[in-house]
C-alpha cells in the first residue's frame, strides 16, 4: 500500500442539512490516526486506575496498564492513594512483577534499588561510588502521572500536568456514576471490587468496542439468541411474554443521554430483572423480600421518579475515551486498553453491594459470567461483530462509515442532545469530541 | 469394587469420550452427561485459587448450573450464535487422567490442550480440569466440571466460546 497521509481535520463528517454524520475509515484502521490519538487524546484526557476498594490497606497494590504505561496503584502508609510508573529510574527494569499484593517497599531485581510506597527511593543496595547527592530533589525518584484523582472511590490519572480536575472532565458523566454509587446503601463506600476479572483481547480498533458497549441499535438482531436464552429461562413465568415483547417496546422506554465532553448514557428497558430494586417472577418470593425492601430505602432516600430510573433502567456509560460503567444486572467496569489500530486488550471488573444478600450477589455473578465477558452469551457475539467490522473495513474500498441515526440536527452542540435508545447520537456526540480533540481545539487543560 | 487400575481405566475412556462429543459438536449429547445438578465452570484466570474459589462469591468466566448447561449447548447449535458460527474447528486432547473414590464419588483429574480454528487463526486453551463423577451404569455422569486455565489472561485466545 502506499503510503498515504492522513488529512486529521476531515475525519468526522457532518452535513446538518442533509442530517449526515459519518466518519472516514482511516480513523479506524490508520497507524498515523492511532499515534495522534495517544499524543492528542490518551496524554491528555483523564484515564480510569482503579477503584478505591481494592487497596484498602496500606501496602496494598495492584499493577495497571493505562494506556501503554505500566502503573502501581497503591495505598502508602498514611493511607494516600498512588500511582507509580513501575519502572526503575536506575536502568529501566520493572520493579513490580505482581499483579497484586502487599508490599513495604518495592525492590529492582536488578541492582536492589528500593523506593517506598510514595515512589521515594530509599536504597541503591550499594552507596559506594555514588555522591551524597545522588537522589538531589527526587530526581530519581520514581516517577508518577502528573494527575492522580478520584470521583466517588473511581480513580483516575491525566498525564498532562495541566490538565483540567476530574470532575470537570467528567462533566455531565458525574450525575451517571452517582447513579451507579447510589444504589449501594452505603453509597460508594457500600461499593466493592469482586474477586476474579475477564481479561481478553479483540482484533479491531477501540472505538469500534466503544460504540458497541452503548449501542442499544445493536441489541435485537446481535443478541436475538441472547433473548431467546432469557425467553427460555422465562419459560412458563409471567416474564416470558415480557421477553418476547422486548423488541416492539425496546425504542419506546428508553432514553439517550449525551452528557458533554464526548461522554454519554445508554438507559434502557431489558427485562432481565435488577437485583438493585427490579424483581422479576422467575426469581421468587424469597428474593422479592429483599427487593423491595431495596426499592422502598431507594424511594424513601431519593424519591419515586430517580428510585424507579435507579430501579429499573439499564445503563451503559460511556466516559470519553475508553471507559465503560455498565450498570445492567449486576455493576461493572470495562476499561479498553488500545494496543494499535486494529488491537485492544479488554479488562472488566464486577462490583458488588457489601453486607448484601447472597441470593442477589448470585444474580450479579450470573449476569457478569453470562451476558459480560469472553464466554458470555452476549459479550462473545459482540466481540465477533467488533472483529467483523475491522476486517471488513481494512478491505472494503467504502470509504465512510454512516453514523446518523436520530441525529439532532438543531442541536447547538452534538455533545449535550439526546435520542431515543437505538439512534446513534452518543456516538456524534464521541465523535464530536473525539474529532476536536484530535484538531487540538480541545485540550481538556487549564487556562 | 474396581481395581484402582480399572477405575483410572474406565474414566479415562469417559473423559475420551466427553472431549469426542465436543470435536464433533454433539453439544446437547455432552450436555447431557451432567446430573441434574450438574455444574461446568472455569475460573477467572486472575485468581490464586482457582479450584477453591466459590462462584457464589466471586467472577468466573463461565459459572453453569445445569439449566445454563443446556441453554449454552442450544446457543452454540444456533446459526444467531455469531461467535460460533460457522462453528469452529476443535481438538480436545485429554492427558495425565487421575482417578479415586470418595465416598460415593469419583473425583478425577485430567490435563488438557485444547485448539480451536476459525477464519484461520488458531488458539490454544491448556490447564487441567477437575471432576466430580458418580456412576450410571457402566458409564459415569459429571457432577461437576471445573476447569482451571494455564493462562493469565485471554489477550492470546481473545475469547472462550468453545466447551473445553
Amino acid at each position: 500500500m502506499p503510503f498515504k497521509s492522513v488529512a486529521f481535520e476531515r475525519l468526522v463528517d457532518v452535513d446538518r442539512a442533509k442530517g449526515r454524520f459519518r466518519i472516514n475509515r482511516e480513523a479506524y484502521k490508520s497507524q498515523e490516526v492511532f499515534d495522534r490519538e495517544k499524543s492528542q487524546i490518551f496524554d491528555k484526557c483523564w484515564l480510569y486506575l482503579g477503584h478505591k476498594s481494592e487497596i484498602v490497606n496500606p501496602g496494598d497494590f495492584v499493577r495497571r496498564t493505562v494506556a501503554g504505561r505500566n502503573l502501581i496503584f497503591t495505598r502508602d502508609r498514611g493511607g494516600e492513594v498512588r500511582a507509580l510508573v513501575n519502572a526503575c529510574t536506575h536502568r529501566g527494569a520493572s520493579i513490580c512483577r505482581e499483579t497484586k499484593g502487599n508490599a513495604r517497599t518495592f525492590t529492582c531485581p536488578y541492582h536492589g534499588w528500593t523506593f517506598d510506597l510514595t515512589g521515594k527511593l530509599v536504597s541503591t543496595f550499594s552507596n559506594e561510588g555514588y555522591r551524597a547527592d545522588l537522589n538531589e530533589a527526587g530526581r530519581l525518584n520514581l516517577p508518577v502521572p502528573p494527575k492522580l484523582e478520584n470521583y466517588r472511590g473511581f480513580y483516575f490519572v491525566n498525564y498532562n500536568p495541566k490538565a483540567i480536575p476530574l470532575v470537570d472532565f467528567l462533566a455531565g458523566a458525574k450525575d451517571a456514576i452517582d447513579s451507579y454509587c447510589d444504589q449501594a446503601e452505603d453509597g460508594e463506600d457500600g461499593l466493592y471490587v469482586l474477586k476474579g476479572e475477564h481479561a481478553y483481547s479483540i482484533n479491531a480498533n477501540y472505538k469500534f468496542l466503544v460504540e458497541n458497549s452503548y449501542d442499544g441499535y445493536h441489541v435485537i438482531p446481535t443478541h436475538i439468541s441472547y433473548l431467546d436464552y432469557l425467553k427460555d429461562r422465562a419459560a412458563g413465568t409471567a416474564q416470558e411474554q415480557v421477553v418476547a415483547d422486548v423488541a416492539n417496546v425496546f425504542r419506546g422506554k428508553g432514553k439517550l443521554t449525551c452528557l458533554g465532553n464526548g461522554h454519554a448514557v445508554l438507559s434502557s428497558w431489558v427485562p432481565t430483572g435488577r437485583p438493585v430494586a427490579y424483581w422479576i417472577d422467575r426469581w421468587g418470593p424469597e428474593i422479592k423480600r429483599h427487593i423491595d425492601s431495596n426499592r422502598a430505602r431507594l424511594i424513601q432516600r431519593y424519591g419515586e421518579e430517580r428510585a424507579t430510573y435507579l430501579a429499573e433502567m439499564q445503563k451503559n456509560l460511556v466516559i470519553f475515551p475508553n471507559l465503560v460503567f455498565n450498570d445492567n444486572v449486576g455493576l461493572t467496569i470495562r476499561n479498553i486498553e488500545p494496543v494499535g489500530p486494529g488491537r485492544i486488550h479488554v479488562r472488566a471488573w464486577g462490583f458488588a453491594h457489601k453486607g448484601e444478600d447472597p441470593e442477589l450477589l448470585k444474580i450479579r455473578l450470573d449476569n457478569f459470567n453470562n451476558f459480560l465477558g469472553p464466554a458470555g452469551f452476549g459479550s462473545a457475539d459482540d466481540i465477533e461483530m467488533l472483529e467483523l467490522c475491522q476486517t471488513g473495513i481494512e478491505h472494503s474500498p467504502t470509504e465512510w462509515t454512516e453514523l446518523s441515526k436520530g441525529m439532532d440536527t438543531t442541536a447547538p452542540d452534538l455533545r449535550l442532545q439526546t435520542g431515543a435508545p437505538d439512534d446513534e447520537c452518543q456516538m456524534q456526540a464521541y465523535w464530536t469530541q473525539w474529532d476536536r480533540t484530535m484538531r487540538g481545539l480541545d485540550t481538556f487543560e487549564q487556562e | 469394587m474396581t481395581s484402582k487400575h480399572e477405575l483410572r481405566n474406565d474414566v479415562e475412556s469417559f473423559l475420551f469420550d466427553e472431549a469426542e462429543l465436543l470435536d464433533n459438536w454433539k453439544l446437547p449429547e455432552w450436555a447431557s452427561l451432567f446430573t441434574a445438578d450438574g455444574k461446568y465452570e472455569v475460573a477467572s484466570m486472575s485468581s490464586d485459587q482457582p479450584l477453591r474459589d466459590d462462584p457464589a462469591t466471586s467472577i468466573f468466566i463461565i459459572s453453569d448450573d445445569r439449566e445454563e448447561i443446556t441453554l449454552r449447548t442450544d446457543r452454540l447449535m444456533k446459526k444467531t450464535a455469531h461467535c460460533e458460527y460457522p462453528h469452529s474447528k476443535t481438538r480436545h486432547l485429554v492427558s495425565n487422567v487421575r482417578a479415586r473414590e470418595d465416598g460415593g464419588q469419583i473425583l478425577a483429574k485430567s490435563n488438557f490442550a485444547t485448539y480451536r480454528t476459525k477464519e484461520g487463526r488458531t488458539s490454544l486453551y491448556m490447564g487441567e480440569a477437575h471432576y466430580v463423577l458418580q456412576r450410571a451404569g457402566e458409564s459415569f455422569r459429571i457432577c461437576q466440571k471445573r476447569c482451571a486455565l494455564d493462562l493469565d489472561t485471554l489477550n492470546d485466545q481473545g475469547r472462550l466460546t468453545i466447551i473445553l
